[in-house]
């Protein structure tokens, strides 16, 4: 009896992928409104999920952005039927009492169509009673295609409650700077992992990524059920395509991995704008900066060793000196102090430069993760950073230059993408305009440099470079300011916020902007053993039976 | 044909005494026997017609005289005074909510009155399901003048219930009629439903 119950009201197995509800209202603006057939139970509806409006002409792709119970009598909700009074509320299900379920049509095709590359907005809304119903396999693939059609789409995961994949157009991707978000714990350094595989395995761009937590390059933590384990880094899956940089190589011989280099800094390699990078984290104040440049018009490449090399009370007598505000210049030399001991800090190098060394394996397409092993706080992460990848920006500059003025295909330079995490702290909106990161935001790779972001507090990046993100892949934020953030520059963001904050608080997210044609909410693809293999990597023994196979033909049975 | 001509006359329940296109009275076949309150009926002829009945009554031949008292039981009365059985009848009245054509019952009201000394059958299971296989007749019911509507739909719902062999899946479907019908009176519907399914 209770099955027959069940049934009648909104049964969940009912999964025939048919008919979810029909259209009843809707505005171009807000997004239309459908009420749900009542024989589907409205738990059974999920805020995210894919589905399609079948419109006259046009089929409209959409995602699911709220539902509410709504009833047509007041009364019915004063004096709601008693729990044993089945009958009752199977006969008001679906017509008295109902479930409204707003979807915002994100997508318009019309039958037969393709997607292609710049998808065009909606521009109209289905008709009256057009029926949703639950997307189905080839829609999935006709709108975000396919990794089997082209090298451009990346798999990145699935709709909610479906199978096929939904991909990123990679080609898009890498046109523009863009950003991955959540707050802790929701998956954003698997997720980065994942988009920085696609890049390398589909040679997309070269990838410099600034590794604060030492879980890119090899071997990263993974939470789980039942302990912790670990997961392959990239060094793992791409081998020799990968090189590992370390600032603090000793830590990573610790965890029994040889860096292919190792990265020191002198004092004359930091300029006044790294600094400015450093104004919140040393809690500089703004006339900090102009301080610097009076010591660097006296100094030039070598302000930073002379301030660095007086002693306290010389300080102000030196700011006399140079004309500038004495108790400035003493607290921005006390702060910068703590330059000093980092272990990174050389006074000059032995061997070559990094960022020679960089750009060389960057010429040659190869990928680099500079690992900052035991160097976890932020001020050795943001001065590092900003250094490299302020000079080796100054040489896409030149590249660049060089080939628009010979137009040479050759010189063209490879596109590179740099990972920073904790973004927030390199673009925040007191420096953004003065640093390089935001820089490299701001200038939509004209000189084929653009930023991968990776944090857990938008709201503390600048807006423009916000809004400057080409694709942004977020997974679960709660923030209310931060889901704000996220959606800065995002038209008819309305429907998005409340799908944001329902996403799981592992492995889903929500994928919107230049890379899709639609936003959509996934669930990531898994990170395992099947991901590596589908990369080209090979499980333990096939690795051994190759190289028995070599060995044979090497040197005979 | 003369078989099912007396069959027709050995099951009748009644003739019509007085009809419309919209109700029809019958008096009784047998005094105190008319069909139940909301049970589905029919006239035969050339277009049969089919009803509900809604009213039930009892009372003496003559217009103008009435039955009087004798404080005895029925059983002392039919052994002293058998004669005043016979100056009683019992009419019933049906509300019309379909007639039959060609393509079987149609749920609109028949272009003409059945005819007066017609008789009354009650309709099989099959003809009760046609009858009711939409929330049409409850519109009827609703809409006809001076019919205790919430009864007569609660005993009609459980007959054409009952047809259906008590199938939840119909009687929910009903309801939702039901529930449009009287324009979301929920109170109504709640009273309504939970007489149906006692
Ligand atoms: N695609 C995935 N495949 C397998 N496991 C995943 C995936 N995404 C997330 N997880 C699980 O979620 C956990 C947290 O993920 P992750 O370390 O990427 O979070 P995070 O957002 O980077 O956190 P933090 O802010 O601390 O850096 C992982 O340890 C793993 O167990
Ligand atoms: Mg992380």
């Amino acid at each position: 009896m209770n099955d027959l119950w069940n049934n009648l009201n909104g049964s969940p197995n009912i999964q025939d992928g048919g008919e979810i509800g029909v259209v009843t209202q809707g505005s171009l603006t807000e997004g239309v409104e459908m009420k749900l057939n009542p024989d589907r139970s409205v738990e059974d509806v999920k805020a995210g999920k894919f589905v399609v409006i079948e419109g006259y002409k046009n089929q409209f792709f959409s995602m699911i952005t709220d539902l509410s119970l709504d009833a047509t009598n007041p009364e019915i909700l004063l004096y709601p039927p008693r729990e044993s009074d089945q009958l009752l509320h199977s006969v008001l299900n679906g017509a008295s009492t109902y479930v409204t379920v707003a979807l915002r049509p994100m997508l318009m095709l019309e039958q037969g169509e393709e997607v292609v590359d710049e998808p065009r907005p909606v521009k109209t809304i289905p008709s009256h009673f057009s029926k949703v119903v639950e997307a189905e396999e080839e829609d999935v693939s006709r709108v975000f295609g396919s990794e089997e059609k082209d090298d451009r789409f990346f798999n990145m995961g699935t709709p909610l409650d479906m199978d096929t994949p939904v991909c990123i157009n990679l080609n898009r991707f890498v046109e523009r700077s863009n950003g991955i978000f959540g707050k802790t714990g929701t998956g954003k350094s698997f997720l980065t992992r994942l988009v920085l595989c696609g890049l390398i395995k589909n040679k997309k761009a070269v990838n410099l990524i600034f590794d604060m937590h030492n879980e890119y390059g090899f071997r990263a933590m993974k939470e789980g059920g039942q302990g912790n384990s670990f997961v392959k880094g990239l060094k793992q899956l791409f081998g020799n395509q990968v090189a590992l940089f370390s600032l603090d190589p000793e830590s990573s011989r610790q965890r029994g991995i040889q860096p292919d280099h190792e990265v020191y800094i002198t004092y004359d390699q930091i300029a006044v704008e790294d600094v400015i990078a450093l104004q919140d984290e040393l809690q500089l104040n703004p006339t900090a900066s102009e301080s610097a440049y009076l010591v660097y018009a006296m100094y030039k490449n070598r302000w930073l060793r002379q301030l660095l090399s007086l002693d306290g009370p010389d300080v102000e007598q030196f700011a006399e000196d140079i004309g500038a505000n004495k108790s400035s210049l003493s607290a921005l030399h006390r702060k910068l102090k703590r330059i000093e001991n980092f272990p990174f800090m050389v006074n000059s190098l032995n061997g070559a430069d990094a960022v020679d060394t960089m750009m060389d394996y960057i010429d040659r397409g190869i990928h680099i993760v500079l690992e900052f092993g035991r160097q976890t706080s932020m001020l050795a992460y943001l001065l590092v950073a900003n250094i490299l990848s302020r000079r080796i920006h100054e040489q896409y500059v030149t590249k660049s230059e060089k080939f628009y003025a010979s137009q040479n295909s050759e010189d063209q330079p490879r596109p590179l993408v740099i990972t920073i995490e904790e973004a927030h702290k390199f673009l925040n909106p007191a420096t953004a305009r003065q640093t390089i990161f935001g820089t490299i935001a701001r200038e939509m790779r004209k000189y084929y440099v653009s930023l991968l972001v990776v944090d857990q507090r938008p709201s503390g990046i600048d807006e423009e470079v916000l809004s400057q993100l080409g694709t942004k892949i977020t997974a679960l934020l709660n923030d209310e300011k931060d889901i704000q953030g996220v959606l800065t520059g995002v038209s008819n963001a309305s429907g998005l916020r409340s799908v944001l904050a329902s996403l799981d608080s592992k492995q889903q997210a929500l994928v919107f902007g230049h890379a899709v044609p639609m936003p959509v909410v996934i669930k990531t693809r898994d990170y395992d053993e099947i991901f590596y293999k589908a990369m080209g990597d090979l499980s333990d023994e096939e690795r051994m039976e190759k190289a028995e196979a070599a060995s044979a033909a090497i040197f005979g049975d | 044909m003369a078989l099912t001509q007396l069959d027709i006359s050995t099951e009748y329940i009644g003739e019509i005494v007085e009809s419309s296109t919209s109700q029809f009275t019958s008096e009784s076949r047998e005094l105190n026997g008319a069909p139940p309150f909301g049970s589905f009926v029919k006239t035969l002829g050339a277009l049969p017609v089919y009803g509900l009945v809604f009213n039930v009554c009892t009372h003496s031949i003559e217009p103008n005289r009435r039955a009087t008292a004798y404080g005895l039981t029925e059983q002392e009365l039919r052994e002293e005074q058998p004669q005043i059985f016979e100056l009683l009848k019992t009419e019933f009245e049906a509300v019309i909510i379909g007639y039959g054509d060609d393509r079987g019952p149609q749920q609109v009201l028949p272009p003409q009155p059945p005819g007066i000394h017609s008789f009354v059958f009650p309709c099989t299971e099959s003809e009760i399901k046609a009858l009711t296989n939409s929330g049409d007749f409850l519109r009827s019911i609703l809409c006809g003048n001076r019919l205790p509507a919430d009864d007569l739909i609660i005993a009609s719902v459980r007959n054409a219930w009952a047809a259906r062999a008590s199938d939840m899946p119909y009687l929910v479907g009903i309801g939702k009629d039901l529930c449009r019908l009287i324009r979301d009176d929920y109170d109504r519907l709640s009273s309504i439903m939970r007489r149906i399914s006692q």
